[in-house]
């Protein structure tokens, strides 16, 4: 055969073999059998070198010999594929029957054991999810049902991860944070990787006061640190418990799988924590917000006077306004508006703004932003498309919080707290520290400004009429002795039974600057003066007066 | 003459034996390192792997006492291959005895095949040439094919059956597998059947004005077709029948150069398998099970699924001897060994593997080259055939590249029969190597 087409042939054979390895995906393909075959029957032609001039049998000797050889090469070939080339999609392959009976990698399966996955410790020290060794298996276990799911579920055979169990998963398993020696070590002489602990910003006890005062009630509550962003509280209820999801073989998990069920199935979505994952209209409490842009852009100040004669007409629509505290009274400045919760100013107040200043300034203070978070933050929005705001109606609704504005509790914690801490808004904060397996490598996640909306100046004028409100104006109920407080309440409507109730606030000594912002939302929980208040109150007293982490 | 008597220094053999002797000695204690989690152990531990290093550097000086030259890498790699075997199954024991007291001495029994091997290896080189066995066998011919052919057959009437097919016979306490025996004769009845005739194959039978391949030539042809045939129907052994059948067509092309042996023969056995492929469920699974095994993971594709989950977790540099789980895969001792070796050794030990198979069949192929005896060509190409045929059968089916037909891994699969036989065979290449060269 002349050398131009074996040279051909050889050429063919290996690009045939190069696109087969990189195109043909699926493990079990009888399209890349075939392309096995037809590289071989090139291979063949490519290797049928002349031997004429030798005896009979040498000549066919040699022709079996160089069968052999390619064959091995195509075998060799098939090797590459199934442990190099398609190593992962074969190792980590699954499959289930109709009968339920499930098959996959035992090695895939029992790793996830083998390994001391690292712990989450709160503020103090204290376990939020424990790992415990028994016959050399690693077992998860999350002891405090405050807590444990901050912490995400983690089943390994079943439901994967979520949560800081997922998204701090090379760290607890070891794959990240370790000595990179140390790791090399372990690797090559089989030893389990140790992976890092991760200590919160989270105070259990705090947690576990939130989580009680929550009871049964659907909603969340979030407490910041106002100077470094520290999440010190995020509860949510309902919730779940991990706990019930682990398992510890891949085949006997009915249980896990009937509670997964439950957790699906169940309308109250206990899987979506609020705190987080929860969107919410947050009516009164985002009037706060209305104030802070309209004072930034020099449309107003806290003496700046509306009319408020108990009804707005606007574009032929009449807004009736409530809450007025003197019916007589008809002239109101901003503060007595923020102080009252007076639609009819606020709603004034958003006009003077307009739609495009007020979308674009919401922007400044994260609406329509990823919040970056060491967990999932659902975004917030002011409306759902800009255009929504070219009536004048919606950015009157817009500007007493009604209209089309959804905000997740955590995210309106960190406004609250931008307010409380001269209009920067810093980073959330969850995770305060890694620590090593052998207590070496501590890695501090720094706090880092996320957002400054507004001046120094219009954040102390906001913050103040707070204090007004608290002190003299609609949420008196939210006073503690001793400290200052401000706070702003909220009643979204949500169209169909009650509304879902909101409480905003800060605290901080009387002598100083405030400390600690809160958010509360209960859902369907009434108006924000009954138990939001109550609940955001004791949270940031207790917050104030519980003892400080000792580092 | 092969034996000239004057002392010789096989210094090549014994330097590449340096290779088989330190791997043993490292290998096993690795193998008895890993589930002590301890660096702690002793020279006394490690006997058998001393032995194993002794055993052929003892092999290699006594040929050179005896004045044997002939070829210097034969023994070593044989002795690297079986000594790869050695070591996996010395690593896959505890595993498989902990599941199953039937394993509880499979080590044991297997470096007892071993040592019988080596010892039946050396015996073959010392004693071919002085007893003249290989000529008997070339006189004997038809009596050696009558004998395999009894021999295969009462596999049917006394054979035990597992996994479906029929593939020992039990005398007293011992099992023998009949084709392992059948398949060294087969070799040397064609190496002389085939040396004799082979100007009449090639010529042509006239009948009239007809010409017709040389048809009672081949008839003696014909009942070996028929008898890799019987052993796929009858005996339901489908890894031998395809065995037998590929000796059969590498030799016949070996005498004949003729192409057309070869396709006529490959496409009646293809016509064959696919009748099989209706016949018996059997083969239809073993199809399926090589298109997509995972069609049904659980039961009939457990096998192969397994075995591929052990060759991927593997890797480039495998997961390190002892280190991984290779006994989740049934019959991983025999048929799927080598998943075990991809497994733990990694993509690189399992190249390794085929090198070495690779190697030791090229070199059959070159002292078949050259001999200088039509017979001892012809016996050294069809002895270096059944280890690349085999080899190339059962990596093939492992990896999923034809379709499984159970076979052991020559000299690395658990099994008496098989590595006893293909020590002998070893031996036979190598005593062959030692006989007078072409010019």
């Amino acid at each position: 055969m002349p050398s131009v087409i074996r040279v051909f042939c050889g050429l063919a054979s290996v690009v045939l073999l190069g696109w087969g390895l990189a195109t043909i995906d699926d493990v079990s393909d009888a399209r890349w059998l075939m392309t096995l075959g037809i590289a071989w029957l090139l291979l063949l032609l490519a290797t049928y070198v002349p031997l004429s001039n030798m005896p009979q049998f040498s000549r066919s000797l040699i022709r079996i010999a160089i069968v052999f050889a390619t064959v091995l090469a195509i075998v060799s070939v098939q090797l590459i594929r199934i442990q190099v080339v398609q190593q992962d999609a074969i190792a980590y392959r699954t499959a289930q029957t109709d009968d339920g009976d499930a098959i996959a990698n035992p090695r895939v399966v029992l790793t996830p054991l083998e390994n001391q996955r690292g712990e989450i410790l709160d503020r103090d020290g204290v376990v939020i999810a424990a790992t415990t060794e028994q016959d050399g298996n690693y077992y998860r276990s999350w002891p405090n049902p405050a807590t444990s799911y901050i912490a995400g579920y983690h089943s390994p055979f079943l439901f994967g991860s979520s949560g800081l169990e997922l998204s701090y998963a090379d760290v607890l398993t070891g794959q990240a944070g370790n000595n990179p020696v140390t790791r090399l070590f372990n690797n090559l002489l089989h030893q389990p990787q140790q992976g890092s602990d991760i200590s919160l910003t989270l105070d259990t006890g705090l947690q576990e006061s939130a989580q009680s005062m929550l009871g049964d009630q659907n909603g969340a509550v979030v407490v910041v640190d106002v100077d470094t962003g520290d999440i010190i509280v995020m509860a949510s209820s309902p919730n779940y418990d991990p706990n019930q999801l682990f398992t510890t073989s891949p085949t006997s998990n009915a249980d896990a799988q009937a509670y997964w069920d439950t957790l699906v199935a169940d309308p109250d979505a206990p899987l979506v924590t609020r705190a987080n994952l929860g969107l919410y209209t947050p009516g009164s409490t985002f009037k706060t917000v209305t104030a802070a842009i309209a004072i930034e852009l020099g449309y107003a100040n806290p003496e700046s006077v509306y009319t408020d004669d108990g009804q707005l007409v606007i574009d032929g629509r009449v807004l009736e306004g409530q809450n007025r505290p003197n019916v007589s009274q008809t002239q109101w400045t901003l503060r007595e508006g923020i102080m009252w919760s007076l639609n009819i100013v606020l709603a004034q107040v958003g006009l003077q703004i307009g739609g495009g200043e007020f979308w674009n300034m919401a922007q400044r203070f994260g609406f329509g932003r990823d919040i970056p978070f060491d967990l999932p933050v659902s975004e917030s929005q002011l409306a759902s498309d800009q255009s929504f705001l070219d009536s004048s109606n919606a950015v009157a609704d817009t500007g007493f919080g009604q209209g089309e504005i959804q905000v997740s509790p955590l995210h309106m914690a960190m406004i609250t707290a931008g307010v409380a801490n001269d209009g920067v808004i810093m980073q959330p904060r969850l995770v305060d520290q890694i620590v090593s397996p052998n207590g070496s490598a501590t890695d501090v996640p720094p706090s880092e400004t996320w957002l400054t909306p507004m001046s120094p100046e219009t954040a102390g004028q906001v913050e103040a009429m707070m204090v007004h409100t608290v002190n003299a104006g609609s949420v008196q109920a939210a006073q503690a002795p001793g400290y200052v407080v401000g706070g702003k309440t909220g009643t979204a409507e949500t169209g169909v039974e009650t509304p879902h109730a909101w409480f905003i606030g800060f605290i901080g000594p009387l002598d100083g600057e405030s400390q600690y912002a809160v958010a509360v939302v209960l859902e369907f929980g009434g108006s924000g003066l009954t138990g939001p208040v109550s609940i955001g109150r004791d949270m940031l007293l207790q917050t104030m007066e519980a003892p400080q982490p000792s580092d | 003459m092969a034996y000239r008597y004057r002392p010789t220094f096989r210094a090549t053999e014994l330097g590449l034996l340096l290779f088989p002797g330190l791997t043993a000695i490292i290998g096993l204690a690795i193998i008895l390192l890993v589930p002590r989690a301890t660096l702690d152990w002793s020279w006394t531990e490690l006997w058998t792997s001393l032995a194993f290093a002794g055993a052929v550097i003892v092999m290699s000086v006594t040929l050179g006492l005896r004045g044997f030259r002939g070829d210097q890498t034969i023994l070593p790699l044989t002795a690297m291959i079986a000594l790869i075997g050695m070591l996996m199954i010395q690593r896959l024991h505890p595993d498989l005895a902990a599941r199953d007291p039937g394993f509880s001495t499979l080590a044991q029994r297997h470096l007892l095949y071993l040592g019988v091997g080596l010892a039946v290896m050396w015996l073959t080189v010392m004693l071919l040439g002085p007893l003249g066995l290989i000529r008997w066998l070339q006189r004997y011919r038809y009596l050696l094919i009558l004998g395999a052919t009894a021999l295969q057959m009462s596999t049917f009437f006394l054979g035990t059956e597992v996994y479906g097919a029929k593939l020992w016979i039990e005398i007293g306490p011992i099992q023998i597998q009949p084709s392992e025996i059948v398949k060294l004769a087969l070799v040397a009845f064609l190496a002389s059947y085939l040396d004799e005739n082979r100007d009449m194959l090639k010529s042509s039978w006239n009948v009239g004005p007809m010409k017709l391949p040389p048809i009672p030539y081949l008839i003696p042809m014909g009942v070996m077709w028929a008898m890799s045939l019987l052993t796929l129907v009858l005996l339901n052994d489908l890894g031998s029948a395809l065995l037998f059948f590929g000796i059969f067509i590498s030799m016949l092309y070996v005498a004949t150069g003729g192409l057309v042996y070869v396709v006529v023969g490959l496409g009646s056995f293809a016509a064959a398998c696919y009748g099989a492929w209706f016949a018996f469920d059997r083969v239809g699974i073993r199809v399926q099970n090589w298109l997509n095994p995972w069609q049904d993971p659980l039961v009939t594709g457990f096998q192969p699924v397994h075995s591929d989950y052990a060759l991927a977790s593997g890797g480039v540099f495998g997961v390190g001897l002892g280190y991984g789980s290779p006994a989740y895969i049934p019959a991983v001792e025999t048929d799927y060994i080598f998943s075990a070796i991809g497994e733990e050794l990694g993509l690189l030990g399992a190249l390794a593997v085929i090198a070495l198979y690779l190697f030791l069949v090229l070199r059959g192929f070159t002292i078949a080259i050259r001999a200088r005896d039509g017979y001892i060509q012809l016996l050294a190409g069809g002895l270096s055939s059944i280890i690349g045929i085999q080899t190339v059968i059962i990596l093939g089916g492992v990896t999923r590249a034809i379709p499984l037909t159970g076979i052991t891994l020559p000299l690395i699969s658990y099994g008496g029969s098989a590595l006893i036989t293909n020590f002998a065979l070893a031996g036979m290449l190598l005593y062959v190597s030692g006989l007078p060269k072409r010019a």
